[in-house]
């Protein structure tokens, strides 16, 4: 090759090089060090993770929605005043001690030294801003989270002198620590939220591919210990079944996944050794609500549903361990007395037919089906794509066709289903939602009041509604439990809802690159410093 | 049966494939006798279970025989299919002679709605429809209807204007026929055996369209055993029990070929040329 080849070639080289450069995508850096993190995840020898998750959200930022303030926490970018232990028990976190006289004005002193990972100093008076950005965005419709739904405040003081946030509550809120360990109330950098949305966790973005990857990069003056990884990528899929996920920790190409949802793939990584699932009973409930103001007031009805579904099958063949069976809207995993409830209604068919014929509720024109009043029930059963719920309906669709009871089960999209339910349009309708979203479950037992206007399925119960209003004013711990577990049985008692389990939230890793990938069972924490190369 | 003979002997690749084609037929009717379990018969506690003598196919999910399920699926899927061909064959031909004949303003009409539904992609236009008119095996026949019309319609329009400027059909106007005698006794003879060839070819790829509408959760529902339906159960199980997806795409491959190969020949017996 002459001279004057050689060196065109190598000019074509170079141009390439650089062509190739300038189109690569663009980042949405979040913080300066960017270039040289977007180095290491390219890799330069650092230790580094690959995680693939479903998508939820492209926005970390607490005031965008649930989602966005969920993956902020989940990606180990934002973290809060308080957060919650495996055993979810409320711990601190940036507030290092508080104290409150009343359960209404609270005193929360901010750890010292805290710095955010752009290397500015949280401060008390930044922690003020960052709530009284949070409610302004709610106000002002900026958001669509709605932090107010958990508490508001009637005044928010810092003291940088002190060190100290003071919070006085609009009322008595004895849980406050756990509600400022929900999402919502994550801390950012007030100073520069303007352009990026910056935290004090672990990691930082370095660069968003929306709907594709982002890559993290230690954070510098991370807080709490050494974080483990220089640099990792999270792969986001759109896909529900979890499958993609599943294969491409099969293929190598990620080291760890979170919640595989398709049971056949997660009982595939159980039988294998190379992977570690780690599984915990999370604080989610899979149940099927009815709806009192159709056939379903009806309680021998209800009773018999109660007595043909055999929940343990559904959790254990149907959607193959996905879910732990219960009986109670409360996870038996959670310290609220499960094992002291008395469930009546445990699956016999034979019993539920009894209890059908009794009420006079029989096939009276011989078509198979049975008759209420001598009008043909065919029960509308909604369901939507989520966490295993079409195939619970199918099965429960199944198990009451046993007994004689006609139900058809429609699928729809989420926000259908939800406007539905809204409606009243169903009889039954599955769901799926965390029950101690801040770490009480008084929010999720106000669904069955029958003061709260979006009560689901018009449930009322004097007795109900006489606990559960007492409950709210309540603070003493002891009387807290004993009303918590008093509603459990109430609703139990009266068939109120089909429970079927509680979902067991997975992460699965590859034992000879990972260690301590457990799933924590608080829905809202993925990766943590835990999470490390294994040795 | 002399003429039987001859014609068996000189279509057997039509023989055969319309032998195949009546076979997949008869399995559909006479499922019941087929079938050696009750399709929608779940028994919860046995999902999942993998092929052998008490389940040739396996098991679903919810515990249902499956090779039952696939025996009952023919029903469902045929059944749509050959509904699905029958109508879009009418209506489009029908407003193909119409619009040939009449020419002028009803062509006119008749030619932008067809070009207006091929200016979108059949099956993404389908799904909107089916999407909108919810999802369940009649709206998807619908909505596939409603896409699919427009071929037979301008194969037979392009047949009339050939045939218009013929002497017979001179003829027939001249004796006073009217245009109703014209269009049922003259044109949709000739019309006829293409259309019917397009027909015959048009059940594969019809069947392929119902499935993949149900595979996308806009056709069949569960617990309906529809091939397509049971593809889509079966995909969350690809790796783990790969039979769940198996047997129903095998049923859909055999179907879909032997009627497009059951068209091809017929093209061949009824085609004048050949």
């Amino acid at each position: 090759m002459c001279p004057m080849k050689k060196l065109l070639t190598m000019g074509l080289a170079v141009c390439m090089v650089i062509f190739q450069t300038a189109c690569s995508g663009s980042g949405t850096g979040e913080n300066p060090g960017e270039e040289a993190a977007n180095a290491s995840v390219e890799g330069n020898g650092g230790k580094h993770l690959n995680f693939s998750c479903y998508n939820y959200s492209n926005s970390m930022d607490p005031v965008t929605n649930v989602n966005s303030s969920w993956c902020g926490v989940r990606y180990g970018v934002m973290e809060c005043l308080f957060r919650f232990n495996e055993n979810v028990e409320v711990e601190t976190a940036l507030c290092d001690s508080y104290e409150t006289a009343d359960f209404k004005t609270w005193i929360l002193h901010i750890r010292e030294g805290v710095r955010f990972s752009n290397g500015n100093m949280v401060t008390p008076a930044v922690v003020k801003e960052s709530l009284d950005r949070l409610y302004q965005a709610e106000a002002d419709k900026t958001g669509n989270s709605t932090p107010s739904q958990y508490v508001t405040f009637e005044s928010i003081a810092a003291d940088d002198q002190a060190g100290t946030v003071t919070l006085v509550c609009t009322n008595v809120t004895p849980n406050l620590p756990g509600i400022l360990a929900y999402p919502w109330y994550a801390v950012v950098d007030t100073r520069v939220i303007d352009t990026q949305v910056v935290g004090t966790g672990p990691y930082y973005v370095t660069r968003l591919e929306e709907n594709s990857t982002i890559d993290f990069a230690k954070n510098p003056y991370y807080w709490d210990g050494e974080v483990p990884y220089d640099t990792y990528r999270a792969y986001l899929t759109t896909d529900d079944q979890g499958t993609a996920k599943a294969m491409a920790l099969q293929s190598g190409d990620v080291d760890l996944v979170e919640n595989v949802v398709t049971a056949s793939d997660l009982e595939a990584f159980r039988k294998d050794p190379a992977y570690y699932v780690s599984t915990t009973a999370g604080v989610r409930l899979g149940n099927t609500y009815f709806n009192y103001h159709g056939v379903l007031e009806n309680e021998a009805l209800r009773q018999a549903i109660q007595y043909a579904v055999d929940d343990e099958t559904l959790c254990q063949v149907t959607v193959a361990g996905l879910y732990t069976a219960g009986c109670s809207v409360l996870p038996s995993s959670l310290p609220y007395g499960y094992e002291k409830l008395t469930d009546p209604f445990t699956f016999q068919v034979d019993k539920a037919k009894e209890v059908l014929d009794a009420a006079g509720i029989v096939d009276g024109d011989g078509d198979g089906y049975r008759e209420l009043q001598g009008q043909p029930i065919d029960l509308n059963y909604l369901a939507y794509s989520s966490r295993n719920l079409t195939d619970f309906a199918q099965a429960v669709a199944i198990s009451l066709e046993a007994i004689g009871i006609k139900c058809t089960v429609t699928v729809q999209d989420y926000d259908t289903a939800l406007a539905n339910q809204s409606n009243g349009n169903f009889d039954l309708i599955t769901s799926n939602a965390t029950v101690v979203p801040t770490g009480d479950p008084t929010g999720f037992l106000g669904n069955f009041y029958s003061g709260n206007s979006q009560a689901y399925g018009y449930y009322a119960n004097a007795a109900y509604d006489a606990a559960y209003e007492e409950l709210l004013g309540v603070t003493d711990r002891e009387r807290q439990q004993e009303l918590i577990l008093l509603l459990q049985q109430i609703l139990i008692d009266d068939a109120a809802t089909l429970v079927h389990g509680y979902y067991n939230s997975t992460m699965v890793s590859a034992v000879d690159r990972v260690t301590g990938a457990d799933i924590a069972p608080m829905d809202y924490y993925w990766i943590t410093t835990n999470i490390a190369p294994a040795q | 049966m002399g003429r039987s003979k001859a014609f068996i002997r000189k279509n057997r690749a039509f023989t055969v494939f319309l032998v195949l084609a009546l076979g997949l037929v008869a399995v559909a009717i006479f499922a019941p006798l087929i079938a050696p379990k009750d399709p929608y018969a779940a028994i919860l506690a046995d999902a999942v279970q993998p092929p052998s003598g008490e389940h040739w196919f396996g098991t679903d999910k919810m515990g249902r025989d499956l090779f039952s399920r696939v025996i009952y699926g023919a029903r469902t899927s045929l059944t749509a299919s050959l509904l699905l061909v029958l109508v879009i064959m009418t209506l489009g031909t029908f407003l193909g002679l119409v619009a040939g004949y009449l020419g002028g303003f009803v062509d006119g009409v008749i030619m932008r709605i067809s070009d207006m539904m091929l200016s979108f992609p059949g099956m993404v236009l389908a799904l909107a429809v089916a999407g909108i008119l919810g999802a369940n095996m009649t709206n998807a026949v619908i909505a596939l209807s409603l896409v699919s019309w427009t071929k037979y319609a301008r194969l037979s329009r392009s047949l009339v204007l050939k045939m218009k400027s013929r002497d017979y059909m001179a003829a027939a106007r001249l004796t006073g026929s009217k245009a109703s005698h014209i269009l049922w006794s003259y044109l949709l003879p000739n019309v006829l055996p293409t259309a019917l060839i397009t027909g015959a070819t048009d059940i594969g790829s019809m069947m392929l369209e119902i499935a993949g509408l149900s595979f996308l959760g806009f056709g069949a529902q569960a617990p309906t055993a529809e091939w397509g339906l049971m593809l889509n159960e079966g995909r969350a199980y690809m790796t783990a029990a790969p039979w769940l997806m198996v047997f129903p795409g095998l049923a859909v491959f055999i179907t879909v070929a032997v009627f497009n190969l059951l068209g091809d020949s017929l093209r061949d017996v009824l085609d004048p040329r050949s």
